[in-house]
């Protein structure tokens, strides 16, 4: 062989080699835990996506009438179905209902019948198919409980009690320390909450709209009073962490929120003591109940992403697979801008979640108003029907598992939403969706259901190995 | 850190790349093609592009999205298999007989 063919037979076989060798870089990239963003450092180096230049003014949502606050009582679905299943009574209908239900349900029959629909009808067959199929999810319930087990005492106070610093090591209590500017307290702040695990945080400026306007229970409100907003919740700060990546896409079976939920709210505690510490006042609002406001409009202000079709706020770090607490307070900091990621214009091609919606909750059509604001309105009654019929962790999150922007953090989907946040045109919006669909489908969504319902408790994905019951225990 | 997303990988890579662009350069001379630079651009291009499919595949694989990996392999791969025919075409222009 003389040297020209030896250079040729080298180049075809560098070529082979070099081909061989990016079908394993790909390999790699696909299963390598590191793209499971939010794990990999708990020092904030998962907050990588460039804000400041996609901030804009305002926010995405627009105020397009008179605004009014939410009532806790009645808006929040936990809230409302609690008190409804508490108080109904066959004999009375709609008058033993307290006065605020009787007040909503004149006003939402459809709601009414779907609140019966969930107490006569699903509860029943949930209960049968759990003693049928509960084996399956056993593991997958344990991880749930464990991941949920170790929580803060709740705050059961109202803010005038329980927002103010009582006793400070170091400093005189009864004054706040001088800090040297709102700019080094912000970054200072955004430094501790990534040190206590907080994969993305974010500032705003609290608007009173998001506040309830009558309070959650056992938050330390009075009853039936409207809440009246503390002049010293002035700033809002957001932290959130997403939930265990593998479990997520088995959704609804096999994913939980207690994980996410539960670091949330530890970072949130710890963060509130933090600034206590400092002489300011701090009121955690976690999940899952413990809130006093509405979180995602929050979130948004914060600069955290934008709120998508679903109501879930779409991050460019973790998309949707987010599970935010806020902590409001009088420390004087610098709140961040919203930004303007495109997920608008993505979520009207998309629809993605609203088709793999097996409740059909989440909407098809355009925004509408809702308080005062244009932005997109689930059902939360279909919604919380059919994630309470489930047989493994209560919940569903279909939507967070199949949204496009839910995926790894590896080269192929960064690429992807590069590609996406700076499109001004959308057609990459409309190529993305389209492949997203064809690529990476899930299964009916009739498949979802339990069997008594006409279903087969289908997941998006498999479970992840530590989850299959059925390998390590006999049944 | 695996072997396949460090930086010894990627310096191999770069020398596998090496090492085929000189092969491929003596490959055209024996056959009597020119390659003027706008050639290499393009090639640079379609290689680009097939290498994206490989990867492609490969990271759905890992992804436990054999789907994704069979369609997109399907999809780009056809894509990069006319393209590849269709620059070879446009390669041979000014072949030396």
């Amino acid at each position: 062989m003389d040297r020209r063919q030896f250079l040729k037979a080298t180049g075809a076989a560098s070529a082979t080699m070099g081909s061989i060798g990016l079908g394993f870089f790909g390999y790699e990239a696909g299963r390598d835990p590191e793209s499971y963003t939010g794990w990999e450092t708990h020092e904030g180096a998962q907050q990588t996506f460039n804000r400041k230049r996609y901030a804009r003014d305002y926010p995405h949502y627009k105020k397009v009438g008179p605004t009014s606050r939410a009532d806790a009582r009645t808006d929040v679905i936990f809230y409302r179905r609690g008190d409804f299943m508490r108080s109904w009574k066959d004999n009375t209908g709609i008058e033993g209902l307290p006065e605020h239900l009787q007040e909503y349900y004149r006003k939402h029959p459809d709601v009414l019948n779907q609140d019966l629909y969930l107490m006569k009808e699903i509860f029943p067959k949930q209960r049968a198919d759990y003693r049928k199929y509960r084996d399956k999810f056993i593991l997958a319930s344990a991880w749930s409980n464990a991941m949920g087990a170790v929580s803060p005492t709740r705050i059961n106070q109202p803010p005038e009690k329980s927002d103010f610093p009582s006793r400070r090591r170091f400093g005189d209590s009864s004054e706040p320390l001088k800090m040297k500017s709102a700019k080094k307290t912000s970054k200072l702040i955004k430094k501790i909450a990534h040190e206590l695990g907080s994969t993305l945080v974010g500032i705003a400026k609290l608007n009173p709209d998001w506040v309830y306007l009558y309070p959650m229970r056992g938050r330390g409100f009075e009853p039936d009073k409207p809440l009246e907003v503390p002049k010293h919740w002035q700033y809002a700060i957001v932290v959130g962490t997403p939930m265990s990546w593998d479990p997520m896409y088995a959704n609804p079976n096999y994913g939980t929120s207690n994980d996410a939920y539960s670091r949330s709210r530890i970072i949130a505690f710890r963060l509130a003591s933090f600034i206590k510490q400092l002489g300011y006042a701090a009121r955690p609002h976690t999940p899952g109940t413990d809130y006093d406001l509405m979180v995602p409009p929050i979130a948004v202000d914060a600069g955290l992403g934008e709120q998508g079709r679903h109501g879930i706020v779409i991050t460019p770090e973790l998309g949707c697979n987010i599970r935010p607490a806020v902590i409001t307070t009088n420390l004087p900091l610098i709140p961040d801008k919203p930004i303007d990621i495109g997920i608008q214009s993505f979520c009207k091609t998309c629809k993605i979640c609203a088709e793999n919606c097996p409740s059909g909750a989440i909407p098809t059509g355009d925004r509408i108003e809702v308080r005062g604001y244009f932005r997109y309105q689930i059902d939360t009654a279909k919604c919380h029907t059919f994630w309470s019929s489930k047989l493994g962790n209560m919940g569903c999150r279909i939507c967070v598992a199949v949204c496009p922007y839910t995926r790894k953090s590896n080269w192929l989907h960064k690429a992807a939403l590069k590609v996406s946040v700076n499109d001004p045109t959308g057609i990459s919006h409309s190529v993305l969706t389209g492949l997203q669909k064809r690529f990476y489908p899930g299964p009916d969504p009739q498949k979802y259901y339990i069997p008594s319902l006409g279903g087969e408790n289908a997941s998006y994905r498999p479970p992840p190995w530590w989850l299959r019951a059925e390998d390590f225990i006999e049944f | 850190m695996h072997f396949f997303n460090s930086g010894l990988f990627w310096f191999l890579e770069g020398v596998f790349t090496c090492l085929t662009v000189i092969g491929f350069k003596i490959w055209m001379e024996d056959r009597g093609i020119p390659m003027p630079f706008w050639k290499w651009i393009l090639l640079g291009i379609w290689v680009f592009f097939f290498g994206f499919t490989i990867a492609f595949i490969g990271t759905n694989l890992g992804e436990k999205e054999p789907k994704a990996a069979l369609l997109g392999g399907i999809f780009f791969g056809l894509f990069a298999v006319i393209t590849g025919v269709g620059l070879w075409r446009v390669l041979k222009i000014g072949k030396k007989s």
